[in-house]
């Protein structure tokens, strides 16, 4: 059986205080990090266990850490993605709200391991909740002296700030984060240089997400190998899920990585509603394209899905059953997209304007003969060539949604309404 | 109108968490929101000078991010979410009911200005999709039932409010 | 240096270029939007796609550096393809408006989907439309949003380059738009840059609306007459009338950069206030008469005077040919040294001279701006030379120099040097003793201290020098403390580069040709024997020997009764010199005052006769400009009503006595000039290519020793010190006949520190009375945060201002009290 590492406090009502996280056994991984380890040592470990971005893209860890020159020089900052946007995500808010000082020790082992001194965790601005409590739990974090100065006597100093963002899920986008930090617009920026060498303030600086730095504790404190043994070798671990739409139980699972998409949906968030069918599975938040429910075998880690044509992104896996309509399903995705574009680059401001109007079109039964073909020729437009990886999840999606769904497009417009209503 | 001194002061100590005061633009916004409820010109003016940064740079600071309003929005600002998540669990009925409830569209204010409606994007709470965000709470697993009991005691929360602004008045 | 391969093509290049760097070298074109060369890269249009050997996805070429060895495609099926849908994207929303766009005709994105556009476009939706109505953003630049393509070229340079922060981007995604705080540039510098870079007719110059279709227009380039920075811009005409300028993008220092008298200010040559015909003076009074008339009047006026000193004074902003004519009828027809070319000063010849010949570099200032510290000394180069402030930005910002500067008057540039010293108004002079000094001393504190520290510590290092430090009665100090740190830097073998920043724009080009009393062109000396006897031989006359007197002398001279003839050429004397009451006095003493001038200035209408002359556009002719480029003036009209060449009346008036003068055209001029003054001699032939041609420096023989340290000028202490000088949108009798820069800045205004303005009860806008000893003006406050207290400063380019009534001779920086103007009784509220 697989024991809860990440939510193992989930049902205490005060896991979310530093006595309840001390109690048990938080912040020894810190501790063990200060006084065990250099700062390189640490860079192993992390690498040695594997861990992979929990942010969507699943970039190794420790070699993202690795990549900070160690020349001293700049100062080097630490920032934490919460800002967590991804429709159909919801963990880092639950572990900054439920057990907030997970993240502020993965947070203080990892500005160890690559010398930085200052922080800021980005967090959306509607998780007020969240912001208050990991506030509370930084306070409290301080006054314990795992914060500021001189940190358990090693002579190493860590400070960390919340930021909170004001409303735009562009800021999920690490260098439009850092732009949003520095008190500009939230636009990706060019790459290279890459935010490990030239982030914030142009000074070296790593983004890692919520759930990332959350593990990184557990990995000091229970060891690499420990980490590397939980599910598939190439992306192991423990994993959260968010179950969410048309689905029995939706809530936040924690389980394997490489745990079955259909055993996630079907068994632990108690497959469909009553008198419904599956339909289809949206994996890892509406950015990755969804699965049909004949490809719910996939084992859900980042190469899996990749080879199934999905991605495992944030891990946001949305149910949909066969009472809805993918058209709209597909609109509504694009819609989210649309406005949620930063305007910066041409494919993904106008071409995703275009593509929502023929969507709206089609679901309102307005769609042309020649609309699907229109569909696929703006998706090749906009797939590859858009500044950041916003446009390709969309064009990503539909082109899916096409493929998967193209007689459901289909009947739209030759029919001219929707069929679902 | 000179700013009003806590927010000044507030506006400093944000200001002091970065190396660069242009990052305090946010905090400070947010700052400015609570303390004016929105955020008309003069206030980024004021922003713009206690930071003592272009004000352009705030201007457009106010204007890309969704959570700062540079017109007034009512006292309850309903933010309903219809992302995926929430429309698959019903989102869309309970737009349709609150227009008609309230008798208010998608990003108009009630005559009596209490209420605001917007629709708004994935909240990062779809395990208790639909949702709705009102001020600073999230309230989950809506259903009919249960939002038009929310709009009840918002609108008693209300006029007690007001009740006690009254008698205090007096 | 890495190795790539473009459509076959090897090629070896510099480290860091990019793929579409490296694809120009090669003639190949690939098409962008959002780029522009002077700006880092922004790959936001996705048009420069390209493919890379090896990559998944196609690369924007403008932002990908060539790595060694890669193999990169410029032209497939798949890159036309692509390009093919970024611009169906971008037609997507864009109005088909062009039959009535200022911009159809010259427009990046009709060019670009003409040569790579799709055929036809598939979409069929309502396009959005942000505003139905344009936005008048400023009094010269209006807005079209639906037609933005989203580049960020205009709010880049906005920022980047020109400083002024003015344009932005609000909200996000499809309703992205480019605008101003709260929707308005009414406070910006009005430059018009983010229209110029604007590939399609999104930002416009609202003055060129609706004036024509850019295939009517006649384009003639020039060079821009408002200061000596001397950018190159092309003016476009219709049926010989004024319609707009835009700059000439490669060509000229300044590429596509103007500042807003640039590209906004040469409505002037509309003015109304032309002198239409010669006047002379009959009872008192001006009265127009014949071309014949006014030389039989000229004929009588120069008899009676004669045997009596004459002078003559020409203007800075008079084209080389023109200046070296004027001096050369001075020198043989008037018989006088006595000449001078500004109406505000006396030129401190003396001190001027060895620092021309020792130090003064002709070369591209681009080439100075990459030294490792560029100084900046007096003035207010963000006001008065702006597109010299946005090269310098744009060369601070890129990382190619440093910036040190040192003033009285602080400026906008100040915000990216790396050391500012603040010196007292008119105290340049003790500046730039205290930077030599800590320049040799072990250790040297405060800001003089720290800018001698960046000094030291570069190798190369240029020095730009504001030509308002010739203002005070101190100049002539200033000037020999310059050279003395000057020498300084240059036996710490830092090399030194020395320009100056000239507010006119011929002012070097009126100093090379001898419009001065002391030396003849190509500076040599009049007392010289050789010097004159070559002189005199090639202009068969003989020239005085003696040295003759500079502005202050001549004045004194006329004011004394004592001076005959005085010849003004297109100078404004008595609204200009910096004593009003002098000036007055002096003109009206003089026998015979002599003006020829297009516009009927204050000193012409004191006149005895008038002359009118061609204007600016109207003659052909060079500009010398601060880096010592000469530049060839396009004529794109002919002179107005009975207006005459300048070198033609020249001949008209030499022709009035019995002087050995042989009539010339411009042309013969330029190669006389070219025979006669070696540094001068590129002009030789034919008038300067379109980048110009650079003049060289003569040797000056004189004046290598090493000065001793001077003691610094004593300076006026405390209370308000008035100093004066351009403003950013005028500088003066041409900038004050633009129409449209009168709707951008119609009114002075006296500029004080936030502290001065609170202690003495002041808010922005008051109006104000500015009081010396001589007089007092009327003049609304605008408080300059940059300000130091006790600095108090007026713009002088405001005629009705008469801000010289303030001002007496030798007495500048000029004390004054400032209070609040009494209040005019408000009109009673009708009932
Ligand atoms: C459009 C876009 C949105 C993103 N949103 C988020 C987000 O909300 N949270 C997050 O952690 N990462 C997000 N990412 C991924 C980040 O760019 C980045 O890869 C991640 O924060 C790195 O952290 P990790 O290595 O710990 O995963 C987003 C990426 C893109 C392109
Ligand atoms: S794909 Fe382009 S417009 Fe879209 S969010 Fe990324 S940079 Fe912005
Ligand atoms: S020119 Fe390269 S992306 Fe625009």
């Amino acid at each position: 059986m697989f024991e809860p590492v990440l939510l193992k406090n989930l049902d205490r009502p005060d896991a979310h205080r530093l006595a309840a996280y001390e109690a048990t056994g938080g912040y020894r991984g810190l501790a063990r990090a200060l006084k065990e380890h250099t700062p390189d040592e640490v860079i192993g470990i992390v690498k040695a266990a594997n861990l992979r971005g929990r942010g969507g893209a699943g970039f190794p860890t420790g070699m993202k850490w690795g990549f900070v020159p160690k020349a001293p020089g700049r100062p080097k900052y630490l920032c934490c993605n919460a800002d967590e946007g991804e429709p159909g995500t919801f963990k880092d808010r639950i572990i900054m709200e439920r057990d907030p000082h997970q993240l502020i020790e993965g947070m203080a082992i990892s500005a160890y391991a690559i010398g930085a001194a200052t922080a800021y965790v980005y967090i959306r601005g509607e998780y007020v909740k969240a912001i208050r409590t990991l506030g509370a739990a930084i306070g409290e974090a301080r006054d314990k002296g795992y914060l500021g100065q001189n940190i358990l006597g090693s002579g190493f100093d860590f400070e960390m700030h919340i930021h909170e963002g004001a409303g735009a899920y562009i800021c999920g986008e690490e260098t439009a984060m850092l732009d949003s930090l520095e008190g500009k617009r939230a636009q990706p920026r060019l790459k290279p240089p890459f935010p490990a060498v030239e982030g914030l303030y142009a000074s070296p600086t790593v983004v890692n997400n919520v759930e990332t730095l959350a593990c990184v504790p557990h990995i000091l404190t229970r060891g690499d190998d420990w980490f590397r043994d939980i599910g598939p070798e190439k992306s192991p671990g423990p994993k959260l899920y968010c179950l969410s739409g048309q689905v029995r139980k939706p809530g936040l699972y924690e389980l394997p990585m490489g745990i079955s998409l259909g055993e996630l949906v079907e068994e632990h968030a108690g497959g469909p509603l009553s008198g419904r069918r599956i339909k289809a599975v949206i994996p890892g938040g509406v950015s990755a394209p969804v699965i049909p429910a004949e490809g719910l075998g996939v084992a859900m880690d980042f190469d899996s899905l990749a080879a199934a044509g999905s991605m495992l992104g944030s891990a946001g896996v949305i149910v949909i059953d066969d009472s809805t309509c993918m058209v709209k399903v597909a609109t509504r995705i694009i819609e989210f997209f649309h406005h949620e574009s930063c305007g910066k680059c041409t494919p993904c401001r106008e071409g995703l304007n275009w593509v929502v109007k023929v969507l709206r079109r089609i679901e309102a039964g307005r769609g042309a003969p020649d609309d699907l073909d229109q569909l696929r020729d703006l998706c090749k437009g906009i797939f590859g060539n858009t500044f950041c990886a916003l446009g390709d999840g969309a064009a990503m999606g539909l082109r899916a949604a096409l493929e998967h769904y193209g007689d459901e497009f289909a009947a739209h417009i030759d029919r001219q309404k929707c069929p679902f209503h | 109108m000179s700013p009003p001194s806590d927010m000044r002061a507030e506006i400093e100590a944000a200001a002091a968490r970065y190396p660069d005061r242009r990052s305090a633009i946010m905090p400070a916004l947010l700052i400015a929101q609570r303390l004016h409820g929105h955020l008309p010109g003069q206030v980024l003016e004021e922003v713009a000078d206690i930071l003592g940064v272009e004000r352009i740079w705030v201007y457009e600071l106010a204007t890309f991010y969704t959570l700062f309003h540079t017109e007034p929005v009512g006292r309850y600002h309903l933010q309903l979410c219809d992302n995926v998540s929430c429309m698959l669990c019903g989102s869309e009925a309970l737009l349709a009911h609150i227009e008609t409830v309230l008798g208010i569209g998608k990003g108009e204010t009630t005559a009596d200005g209490l209420f605001t409606l917007s629709t708004v994007e994935c909240l990062g709470a779809c395990e208790m999709a639909p949702v709705m965000q009102v001020g600073d709470d999230y309230h989950g697993a809506l259903d009919i039932a249960r939002l038009d009991a929310l709009l009840t005691r918002l609108r008693a929360e209300a006029g007690a409010a007001a009740g006690a602004t009254e008698m205090a008045g007096e | 240096m890495p190795d790539v391969t473009i459509n076959g093509q090897k090629l070896q290049v510099e480290p860091g270029t990019t793929i579409l760097q490296a694809a120009e070298s090669l003639g190949l074109a690939i098409p962008t939007f959002c780029y522009i060369k002077r700006l880092p890269p922004l790959a936001s249009c996705r048009m420069c796609l390209v493919e890379i050997e090896g990559q998944r996805r196609l690369q924007p070429a403008c932002a990908t550096a060539v790595a060694d060895g890669m193999v990169v495609r410029t032209e497939s099926e798949l890159i036309a393809e692509t390009r093919s849908s970024m611009l169906d994207m971008l037609l997507a929303n864009h109005p088909l408006d062009c039959p009535i766009c200022d911009k159809g005709g010259e427009c990046e994105l009709q060019d670009m989907v003409m040569a790579y556009g799709p055929r036809e476009s598939r979409f069929r939706d309502a396009k959005r439309v942000f505003h139905s109505k344009d936005i008048r953003l400023s009094p010269v630049i209006i807005m079209n949003v639906n037609r933005c393509v989203q580049c960020q070229r205009c709010v880049r340079v906005c920022e980047d380059v020109v400083g002024a922060v003015a344009l932005g981007t609000v909200d996000k995604g499809m309703d992205t738009a480019v605008t101003g705080f709260e929707g308005s540039l009414a406070s910006c510098d009005q430059c018009g840059n983010c229209v110029e870079v604007c590939p399609v007719g999104a930002l416009m110059s609202f003055p060129y609306r609706y004036k024509s279709r850019p295939w009517d227009l006649v384009e003639t380039d020039t060079v821009c007459p408002h200061c000596g920075t001397g950018c190159q811009l092309t003016v476009g005409t219709r049926k010989g009338e004024f319609k707009r300028i835009r700059s000439k993008w490669d060509a000229g220092l300044n590429g596509e950069l103007l500042c807003a008298r640039g590209r906004f200010g040469l409505d002037f040559v509309e003015a109304k206030d032309r002198v239409k015909r010669p006047m002379i003076r009959r009872d008192g009074e001006l009265a127009p008469v014949s071309w014949d008339e006014a030389g039989a009047h000229l004929r009588r006026c120069l008899d009676a005077v004669r045997g009596k000193p004459s002078g003559g004074v020409a203007s800075p902003r008079l084209p080389n040919e023109v200046l070296y004519q004027f001096q050369k009828l001075m020198r043989t027809a008037f018989r006088t040294n006595s000449m001078d070319c500004s109406s505000r000063w006396s030129t401190p010849v003396d001190a001027l001279r060895p620092l021309l010949g020792e130090f003064l570099t002709r070369a591209p200032l681009d080439d100075l701006t990459r030294s490792d510290r560029v100084l900046v000394v007096g003035g207010n180069v963000t006001e008065e030379n702006p597109v010299t402030d946005y090269l310098l930005r744009d060369a601070v910002r890129q990382g190619r120099t440093g910036l040190l500067m040192l003033s009285a008057r602080p400026s906008r540039l100040e915000a990216d040097a790396r050391a500012v010293l603040r010196v007292e108004p008119g105290g340049e002079a003790s500046g730039l003793a205290a930077v030599a000094a800590a320049l040799v001393a072990e250790a040297a504190a405060g800001d003089a201290g720290r800018l001698a520290a960046e000094l030291a510590a570069a190798a190369r290092v240029s020095v730009l020098v504001s030509a308002d430090v010739l203002r005070p009665p101190t100049a002539e100090t200033t000037l020999r403390h310059l050279g003395h740190l000057l020498r300084r830097l240059a036996a710490l073998d830092k090399g030194p580069a020395f320009q100056f920043l000239f507010d006119r724009a011929n002012q070097l080009g009126a100093w090379d040709l001898g419009v001065l009393p002391d030396v003849l062109p190509g500076l040599g000396a009049v007392r010289d024997d050789a010097v004159r006897n070559r002189f005199a031989e090639a202009w068969h006359a003989p020239i005085p020997a003696e040295s003759g007197h500079g502005l202050d002398g001549m004045l004194d001279l006329c004011a004394g009764g004592r001076m005959g003839a005085f010849y003004v050429v297109q100078s404004d004397i008595l609204a200009a010199y910096p004593d009003r009451d002098l000036a007055a006095r002096a003109l009206g003493s003089a026998e015979l005052l002599i003006v020829q001038d297009t516009f009927l200035s204050e000193t012409a209408a004191l006149a005895e006769i008038v002359l009118p002359a061609a204007g600016y556009g109207e003659e052909a002719g060079t500009f010398t400009n601060g880096e010592g480029r000469a530049q060839a003036l396009g004529k794109f009209r002919e002179p107005a009503f009975e207006a005459r060449d300048n070198l033609a009346i020249f001949d008209f008036v030499a022709a009035q006595g019995d002087h050995p003068w042989r009539p010339q055209r411009t042309d013969e001029v330029r190669d006389e000039i070219a025979r006669m003054v070696m540094a001068y001699d590129g002009l030789a032939g034919k008038p300067p290519a379109a980048d110009g041609a650079f003049t060289s420096s003569d040797p000056v023989p004189e004046g290598a020793a090493e000065l001793p340290a001077l003691p610094p000028a004593e300076l006026p202490r405390g209370g308000l010190l008035l100093v004066t000088g351009n403003g950013l949108f005028h500088n003066g009798y041409l900038s004050e006949r633009s129409s449209i820069l009168n709707t951008i800045a119609p009114d002075p205004y006296v500029e004080l520190s936030a502290a001065d303005a609170e202690r003495l009860g002041f808010a922005e806008g008051d109006r104000l009375l500015v009081r010396s000893a001589a007089g007092e003006v009327a003049v609304a406050l605008k408080i300059n945060r940059r300000f130091p207290d006790g600095l108090v400063f007026i713009p002088e380019n405001y005629r009705d201002l008469r801000l010289n009534s303030l001002l007496r001779r030798g007495e500048y920086p000029c004390p004054v009290e400032v209070i609040r103007a009494p209040v005019r009784s408000p009109v009673a509220p009708s009932v």
